[in-house]
């Protein structure tokens, strides 16, 4: 027994070290890399120099790209992810029914999900085109007004926002699964006792979603943080800086991009205020959890 | 997983309540919804397809025609020829050939270790890798690109490749976990019995037992690599070394004010999408599975 215990070890630590590795490479090191570079002023070629908190107070106070960075990213955040969870709930809920075909929707639904973002990104920017894009063909047609979508100012998140619900179908498909684990009896007992459908759907569907509903958030929450694939190829952060989110300022100042010089340090200053409010997210979001996730102990 | 397979039947008991609705004005109404459904996915990808089969002018008649006024298939031909498509594509086969296999790899040995061998700090390292799920990867970002550049990585593959085969993917580690807490544990002892080592057990009964999961995680992990976009552009310099992510990224915003061929790019952004495209048809049912894990792991 015991020296089958021993080789237990050997093997464990031989089948866990890749990870093991991995975890001290790619999560420990540019942790404590990234906090020390944020302290500096680093170009990348030379060695960088200690300056303190220097990046962090020409961020918030004379750097005119920053607050209007910070905006742009809350503004996404706060049209994304409220807008994903209600339409990813609602559409798990429809195909979460029987009906004929239902397999076809919930298939093409999570269709967009599947295919390369570069793809869809590119496709979308083509059809919000103001004079040959779909988009406002279709309302022309249909009577509606057009608008300049990406080109526009006002228009131009918004537009984003709406390519990234194309995707919409991620949500829905984590939603499905929490729905069909709700326990059936319990919407047999309350039709029994005579519930109607929206009291099904706070007082069943809800509660007993709610942990997944909170996953939820904080997965979207933090992933729409760090959205860069969107407005990087649909507007470059223009027109102006209206969708000059974070990222794209964090890549912008963090790579050599049309020849400028990498600000390594200004940028890794950038990455943790967003790792801040990335963290300020998750940890509020949890400890709030618990007034309206419903928790079975047994 | 195996409790979103038990589940399955319940969906249709909850379907009930939806089929008692006023027969004909409901079923109406649901199929209204359910086409526009279908509509706002495929119809951008129907119009993408015109796009390509489009002349290059006439892409930009004003109002836009929805049909092409002749077929140019010939498209298909000219918009890959002009990014060098065959190269991008091999490099993109390489690239997610390789992380695919190491992802898979690693957590899965990760996982076996965790779920069934016991070893002093086996907790420790679950929750740090569990943890580290909700690290956002932005704060890597710069000081694995400068550790890349100073070991002479940039502009190599290597960034995109070695990580996969270091336990990349922390997700794939639970996942590969929960799968292996569900076999039970008769088998090795049974094997042990029979003197196979864990190496052996690890191979010839583990991984067959396993097959559902390791696929689920493959083809999560061919998607993630083929759709790539950030990875690759940060640290691929030289447009011979690029996969398709960036090299479709730069057929739009050519330099000096260049309008696009807009017909040729979504011909060629077709050929792009193909590969993820037929996986998923191929394969739904674990494209399914593989997040429906995810879905019910709070619930137990």
């Amino acid at each position: 027994m015991s020296r089958n215990a021993g080789s237990d070890v050997k093997a464990a630590y031989l089948f866990i070290a890749p990870a093991v590795i991995g975890f001290g490479v790619f999560v420990g090191y540019p942790l404590i890399r990234s906090f020390y570079l944020a302290l500096t002023k680093y170009n990348g070629l030379t060695d960088p120099v200690f300056v303190g908190l220097g990046n962090f107070r020409r961020l918030f106070t004379t750097d005119p790209a920053f607050w209007p960075a910070l905006r742009a990213t809350g503004y996404l955040v706060l049209l994304y992810v409220p807008l994903s969870l209600v339409l990813g709930l609602a559409l798990a809920m429809f195909c979460n029914q029987r009906f004929a075909g239902v397999r076809v929707v919930r298939t093409l639904a999570y269709l967009p999900v599947v295919l390369p973002a570069v793809a869809t990104i590119t496709l979308w920017k083509f059809m919000l085109d103001p004079q040959v894009g779909l988009l406002n063909t279709i309302l022309d047609r249909l009577g509606l007004p057009t608008s300049l979508w990406l080109q526009s100012p006002k228009m131009a998140m918004p537009s984003v926002v709406l390519v990234m619900l194309w995707g919409v179908g991620g949500t829905m498909i984590i939603f499905l699964a929490a729905l069909q684990s709700v326990p059936t009896e319990l919407y047999e007992a309350a039709k029994v006792d005579g519930a109607g459908p929206w009291s099904m759907f706070f007082r069943i569907t809800m509660p007993m979603i709610s942990p997944i509903m909170l996953l939820q958030v904080i997965l979207q929450t933090t992933a729409a943080l760090q959205t860069f694939n969107q407005p990087k190829i649909l507007t470059n952060g223009g027109p102006g800086f209206s969708t000059n989110v974070l990222m794209l300022s964090i890549y912008n100042n963090g790579f050599p991009t049309l020849g400028r010089i990498p600000q390594l340090g200004y940028a890794s200053a950038q990455v943790w205020v967003l790792f801040v409010i990335i963290i300020a997210v998750i940890a509020l979001t949890a400890k709030f959890s618990s007034l309206w996730t419903y928790s079975d102990n047994n | 997983m195996t409790t979103t397979e038990a589940s399955l039947p319940a969906v249709s008991e909850v379907a009930r309540p939806a089929k008692k609705r006023p027969r004909a004005i409901g079923t109406t109404a649901w199929y209204v919804v359910a086409l526009f459904i279908c509509a706002v996915m495929v119809v951008p990808l129907l119009w993408m397809i015109t796009i390509g089969l489009k002349d290059k002018t006439a892409v930009f008649d004003i109002p836009p025609r929805l049909l092409p006024h002749e077929f140019h298939w010939s498209n298909f031909i000219k918009g890959p020829q002009a990014i060098h498509f065959p190269r991008l594509f091999l490099n993109s086969v390489v690239i997610t050939a390789l992380s695919v296999l190491g992802g898979v790899m690693t957590a899965m040995m990760a996982g076996y270790a965790l779920a069934r061998l016991r070893f002093p700090g086996r907790k420790v390292w679950f929750y740090l890798f569990v943890g580290s799920m909700l690290l956002p990867g932005v704060v890597g970002l710069i000081p694995l690109f400068q550790m890349y550049k100073s070991i002479g990585w940039y502009d190599t593959w290597l960034p995109l490749i070695v990580p996969a085969f270091l336990g990349g993917n922390p997700l794939f580690i639970f996942l590969a976990r929960q799968y292996f807490l569900a076999i039970p544990y008769s088998i090795d002892e049974a094997a042990k019995i029979d003197g196979a080592g864990h190496l052996r057990i690890f191979v010839s009964v583990m991984l067959p037992l396993t097959r559902p999961a390791w696929l689920t995680m493959a083809i999560l992990a061919f998607q993630a690599s083929w759709n790539d976009y950030l990875n690759p552009l940060v640290y691929l310099y030289s447009s011979g070394k690029w996969p398709l992510s960036v090299g479709m990224a730069s057929f739009i915003s050519p330099f000096a004010g260049k309008t696009p061929d807009w017909s040729y790019y979504m011909a060629t952004n077709l050929l792009y999408m193909l590969p993820p495209l037929i996986i998923f048809f191929a394969a739904q049912r674990y494209f399914i599975q593989g997040l429906g894990a995810l879905g019910s792991t709070n619930q137990k």
